[in-house]
């Protein structure tokens, strides 16, 4: 760290007010915002009963290309789910100082993303009224679903990703909700307190949260892989051509960890701006992110060309096939896919004052998540358009219905996330704070530099 | 009974933690409530092994077993057979039991974390709003008369207590609120007598 | 729980030189199995509901122009890709051999249906209706499936169910040629024979060990229980 101590060590009353300044009354711009966002959300909404109630002619979709624009929609929100668990879990665990501002954005992203992405099975079903058969409950008719199937899988371990990361989102809020409802009246008040469940800060509660705190990073963790894995195996288990690969689980996880990144980089843009916490998320901690950002965008490259490098190398005519059909029938698309999570993300991140500049950075985690549902996209549809029959090859455009709902998807999402914002801190308070406590200047030489008292 | 001190900032509750101790209060019987965490010694000195991780143990124990049980339980009640998958399949059993042991052992972390904090609580325990906004609070557990018992292996954090044990309760109650005031309390709480 | 065993293993021989593309197999399968109608639009979306296709394939350059015909139905394989995909037993194997399909189990993932690479399952993406007098001609052996759900060849099961329950009734098994999908029996120049690939004697058992026998996309290990003949002479053909 090579920050400044700031000059005027604020008291905790001010720490409070300005790291809380998301929760006063909703300005009008707020319920501009939410009201657009509702709109959107109805017009998704009122697309996807359109399709329940007229069928799936609606969709793009055809034979022999049967899954498209819905399946794309859940693998990119599954991905960008990752964010609040690898950012969070793993900079906890690392010690990060500078993950303090950022966690809880991160985390509130993880579940607001994986419970949208729980949607989207519900949502490509042909017949969504009778969705319960996926659910394994006892019957009289004693029947089971299938757990040999990759989708029960995903059942499975989506619902436990959105326990999980719900409950590790609340976990991390516990103490800061203690703080908020010690300075509110009212129906927020009977909220927080329901919500903090009693908490009083005392010695060995701190002692006994901290353990929990690192507990849970460490157990999360394995199940963030596991559910993006699992969502892998949903293609690299069939005998599709370009799907049946054995890096499609890493390939998957590292594209998960970069869009979420990203989407966090983008996320914490927004807050700092609408919320004033400029002094708190600071050019070191865009700088920080954009490094994570760097190795993850090369990590992501690197998976990339060594699959397309053995398929093109080995030449087997289905597969090849499957790869020159999507590069001549989305050559756009193909090209944007690499410049967003390629190209402009290696490029730039080197240079720390492009790290360190707010517009780049803003500018590069859109497209790295503009680039990452392209990506999706073409893993699925040409996969599926170039099967190994070539009579029955086809091709998919999609429909209104389709990219409406995605579109409902993604204000659901904003929606959910301002709704949050204007009720629970968005910034970790108490790390922040803990961190402000301990920091001091320490005379060493000519000069005073920054430390933080205790062990990390 | 609890007591509670509230000081404004780090140092007085310091001086009031290390008087108390000097007292004759032990080390288990003083307990700090910050907003924020501060590292071992610095209000007051812990010593307490957490429990909470065998809950959590627990919770994935059993996670295992009715992941199993799911997987190639339902598959044996209800065999049907699938392309050239056995009825009971390694992978897929594999990988619900673990999503379902992770899931298990997460809310056991969670159940345990509660449990060993005694959260919710059951009585109001003694608690100052401004403590959100910066200020320590320190809280004195009172013993109502007894013995001296020493702290040391196989004797319980509750049931420690210091040389002033063996003085009534409102007496102690009386020395602790002057030892607090002494050392800049703003405030002093005193819970009811039970 | 015991191993299911059936003394039957149904198969399908098609012999390629005899088939002339009519097409006469495709409209029996549909009258046969309560098949949606599917119109221009439908088709052209890519949306056509036949179980049975049959291939055209040009070979040569004008005036030496070919055709080639390949029926392709459910091949009934039995390392079957599009059973075990399916969250909720809708596709499964029966005893027999068949790839089965549970319309009212179906709730419409199309798992099966991207992972089958002979891309035989068809979804029902519209509603399909039989404008009068049309629905007289619906089978009452076999469901009208609703839309949502995927359906595919299931080697005309109501005939083979009908024919073991007569037989049973007289305590035999079902012999050679008794039973017949509806493909098979309309073919005119008997390009298609179905029967038990179990019983050594029978006509099918005997095709599907000839010299010009082949299956499809053997090397994905799927082994289908339908067999392709091709060789009689003009082998460029």
């Amino acid at each position: 760290m090579s920050e400044p101590i700031p000059a005027a060590a604020k008291s905790a009353s001010q720490l409070n007010d300005e790291l809380l300044s998301s929760l006063r009354p909703p300005s009008r711009s707020w319920w501009l915002l939410v009201s657009l966002l509702g709109l959107v959300v109805a017009w998704g909404l009122a697309a996807f009963t359109w399709q329940v109630s007229h069928g799936m002619y609606v969709t793009g979709k055809n034979r022999p290309v049967m899954w498209a624009l819905y399946i794309t929609g859940f693998v990119f929100w599954v991905g960008l789910s990752h964010s609040g668990t690898m950012v969070s879990a793993i900079l906890r665990l690392s010690k990060a100082n500078w993950r303090r501002p950022i966690l809880r954005a991160a985390e509130a992203m993880t579940v607001f993303s994986i419970s949208v992405a729980g949607l989207f099975p519900l949502i490509h079903l042909g017949r969504n009224w009778i969705f319960y058969y996926l659910i394994p409950y006892p019957n009289q008719r004693g029947l089971w679903p299938n757990f040999r199937s990759a989708l029960l899988w995903d059942v499975t371990a989506i619902t436990s990703y959105i326990i999980g990361s719900t409950l590790f989102l609340y976990l991390g809020m516990i103490p800061d909700l203690a703080v908020v409802r010690d300075r509110s009246t009212g129906w927020r008040h009977t909220l927080y307190s329901v919500l903090a469940m009693g908490w009083r800060g005392t010695a060995s509660q701190w002692i006994t949260y901290q353990k929990a705190s690192t507990l849970m990073a460490a157990l999360i963790i394995p199940v963030a892989v596991s559910v993006h894995s699992i969502v892998a195996w949903d293609f690299a288990v069939t005998v599709v051509p370009g799907w049946h690969s054995t890096i499609f689980p890493p390939y998957f996880v590292i594209g998960a960890i970069l869009s979420g990144v990203a989407a966090v980089i983008t996320l914490m843009i927004i807050i700092r701006k609408a919320f004033h916490l400029e002094e708190y998320l600071t050019p070191l901690h865009f700088d920080n992110m954009g490094k994570l950002l760097l190795v993850i965008s090369l990590l992501w490259s690197y998976a990339y060309f060594v699959e397309v490098q053995t398929t093109w190398y080995a030449h087997e005519p289905i597969e090849w096939e499957v790869f020159s059909f999507m590069s001549s029938r989305y050559t756009p698309q193909l090209l944007l896919m690499l410049l967003g999570n390629a190209f402009l993300p290696i490029f730039c991140m080197c240079f720390k004052r492009l790290r360190r500049s707010i517009g780049v950075m803003l500018v590069v985690s859109l497209m790295v998540n503009v680039a990452m549902f392209i990506e999706r996209f073409l893993i699925i549809v040409p996969s599926l358009s170039h099967k190994n029959m070539p009579f029955v090859w086809g091709s998919y455009t999609p429909s209104l219905v389709e990219s409406s709902v995605n579109l409902g998807a993604l204000a659901g999402f904003c929606l959910m996330y301002a709704l949050f914002v204007k009720l629970f801190p968005i910034v970790a308070l108490s790390d922040v704070r803990e961190l402000e406590e301990r920091q001091a200047g320490v005379r060493l030489g000519r000069t005073s530099l920054p430390s933080i008292a205790g062990k990390e | 009974m609890e007591m509670l001190g509230i000081f404004s900032e780090v140092e007085s509750a310091a001086r009031a933690a290390e008087a108390l101790v000097r007292a004759g209060f032990t080390e288990a019987q003083i307990d700090s409530l910050t907003s924020v965490p501060y590292p071992d010694g610095v209000l007051v000195k812990r010593k307490r092994r957490s429990w909470f991780r065998w809950i959590a143990l627990a919770g994935g124990l059993a996670g295992a077993a009715s992941g199993f049980a799911l997987a190639a339980g339902t598959a044996w009640v209800y065999p049907v057979q699938t392309g050239d998958k056995p009825i009971i399949a390694l992978y897929p059993t594999a990988i619900v039991t673990f999503e379902v042991t992770m899931v298990s052992a997460i809310i056991g972390a969670m159940v345990g974390m509660f449990l060993e904090m005694g959260l919710p609580s059951l009585r109001k325990r003694p608690y100052y709003p401004a403590i959100a906004e910066g200020c320590i609070g320190i809280s004195v557990t009172i013993h109502a008369g007894g013995d001296v018992v020493a702290c040391g292996a196989g004797v319980k954090a509750e049931e420690c207590v210091g040389i002033s044990a063996s003085l009534p309760a409102e007496e102690q109650r009386d020395l602790a609120e002057e030892i607090m005031r002494e050392a800049g309390a703003m405030r002093v709480i005193v819970e009811e007598l039970t | 729980m015991e191993k299911m065993t059936s003394p039957y293993k149904w198969g399908m021989v098609i012999d390629l030189d005899r088939c002339t593309g009519c097409g006469a197999c495709v409209v029996a399968c549909q009258a046969e199995n309560n098949v949606g109608l599917s119109d221009k639009k439908e088709i052209s979306e890519g949306r056509s509901m036949q179980w049975l296709r049959i291939e055209r394939f040009w070979v040569g350059e004008y005036p030496d122009v070919r055709v080639r015909f390949l029926p392709v139905m459910c091949q009934h394989c039995h390392d079957a890709p599009c059973e075990p995909v399916c969250p909720v037993y809708a596709s499964y194997h029966n005893p027999d051999g068949l790839n089965g399909q549970v319309y009212n189990r179906c709730v419409g993932t199309r798992y099966c249906g991207n992972n089958c690479p002979y891309a035989v399952r068809v979804f029902n993406f519209y509603p399909h209706e039989w404008p009068k007098p049309l629905d007289n001609q619906l089978s009452p052996d076999i469901t009208v499936r609703s839309r949502g759900v995927m359906e595919k060849c299931s080697f005309c099961i109501q005939r083979i169910r009908r024919a073991k329950e007569d037989a049973s009734g007289e305590g035999r098994l079902v012999r050679d040629n008794e039973v017949q999908p509806a493909c098979a029996q309309t073919c005119p120049s008997e390009a298609m024979v179905f029967g038990n690939l179990a019983d050594p004697h029978s006509r099918v058992a005997r095709l599907a060990r000839s010299p010009r026998r082949f299956k499809l996309l053997e090397h994905l290990g799927t082994h289908p229980s339908v067999c392709y003949l091709k060789g009689g002479g003009r082998e460029h053909v």
